[in-house]
């Protein structure tokens, strides 16, 4: 059977809109499902609040691109909470890269989600979501603090627009494919 | 991936957790670890009035092509329960799966398609 599936992860910290962007370009209203995790999976250090509490839940919301009649394009936003790895080991796992979300007003956020896609080698691009239209930075101050490498792609996007987010889309696929290695 | 899902004691989701546990055996992983949650499948010809009603609901949904994510999310129940009994009736011949999201065999042809596809959009 020749049903393929090909995965995006749009990762990015705490509120910087995935689920928007997942939204904007999906064609399904973005699905949600659950994980639960017990506490053996919670990072140890973070579960400050939750003694007592031996399973989590945590909500993964997606959505879908169909692309011809048999490959569909799954998106999967990362879960808010940085500490959920386990999760994001999971969304990676055969994805083709990751859209990860910037908002200049706390670029301290989306760290840990390049330095993760970085540490495993998996193509990705930093999208600045423009709230309000301001844009506080350059690009090259924005690379300088996120300390992007030259040839990771750093694009504009405001996560509410289809057309924006296709093209974040599209940057990913055309990056993704530009590190494939030659072949027939 | 070897972690517990359920651990007993917690109420609410967790509750709701325990029939659908004793229903895979207390498998906590598929055993195909290439199941992933893009991976899609579909229902083939087959009895299945046999079925436990949970895994009966899930091949309602499979009618078409459709992902173990979105199985998990029109069913409520969680990611890893969903892939274990997908797993379970990928094993018994009730569905067929597609190929798995691998990045590593994704070729370059593939990525053209979802390119041409995204312009189009
Ligand atoms: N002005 C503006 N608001 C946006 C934009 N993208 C998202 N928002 C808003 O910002 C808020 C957070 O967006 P979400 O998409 O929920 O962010 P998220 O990254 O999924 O958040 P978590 O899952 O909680 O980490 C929402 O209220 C959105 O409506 C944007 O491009 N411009
Ligand atoms: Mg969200």
């Amino acid at each position: 059977m020749d049903r393929k599936s090909v995965k995006v992860v749009v990762a990015g910290g705490f509120g910087t809109g995935k689920t928007t962007l997942v939204g904007s370009v999906s064609e399904i209203p973005p699905l949600t499902t659950e994980e639960v995790l017990t506490q053996a999976s919670v990072g140890v250090d973070d579960t400050t609040g939750v003694e007592g509490k031996t399973s989590t839940t945590v909500a993964l919301d997606f959505g879908r691109i169909t692309i011809t009649s048999d490959v569909v394009l799954y998106l999967f936003g990362t879960p808010g909470q940085d500490r959920f790895w386990f999760i994001w080991d999971e969304l990676a796992q055969g994805a083709v890269g990751a859209i990860v979300l910037v908002d200049t007003r706390r670029l301290g956020t989306s760290f840990p989600a390049i330095d993760y896609f970085e540490r495993r080698g998996i193509p990705f691009v930093a999208a600045v979501n423009r709230f309000f239209g301001e844009c506080l930075y350059s690009e090259e101050e924005i690379r300088t603090a996120l300390k992007l490498d030259p040839n990771v792609p750093l694009l504009w996007c405001d996560a509410r627009d289809r057309s924006s987010s296709k093209k974040a889309l599209i940057e990913l696929v055309r990056h993704a494919m530009a590190r494939l290695p030659v072949s027939t | 991936m070897t972690y517990d899902i359920w651990d007993g004691d917690d109420d609410g989701e967790a509750g709701r957790l325990v029939p659908l546990y004793i229903l895979v055996n207390g498998r906590t992983t598929p055993r195909n670890t290439n199941l992933d949650l893009a991976t899609q499948v579909i229902a083939l010809p087959a009895d299945t009035s046999r079925l436990e009603q949970e895994y009966r609901e899930i091949m309602n949904r499979c009618s078409g092509w459709i992902s173990i994510a979105e199985i998990g999310a029109y069913l409520h129940r969680p990611l890893t329960i969903t892939k274990v009994m997908v797993d379970v009736l990928l094993e018994q011949g009730f569905l067929g799966i597609g190929a798995p999201a691998q990045r590593k065999i994704a070729d370059r042809r593939l990525l053209e398609t979802v390119l041409a596809g995204l312009e189009r959009l």
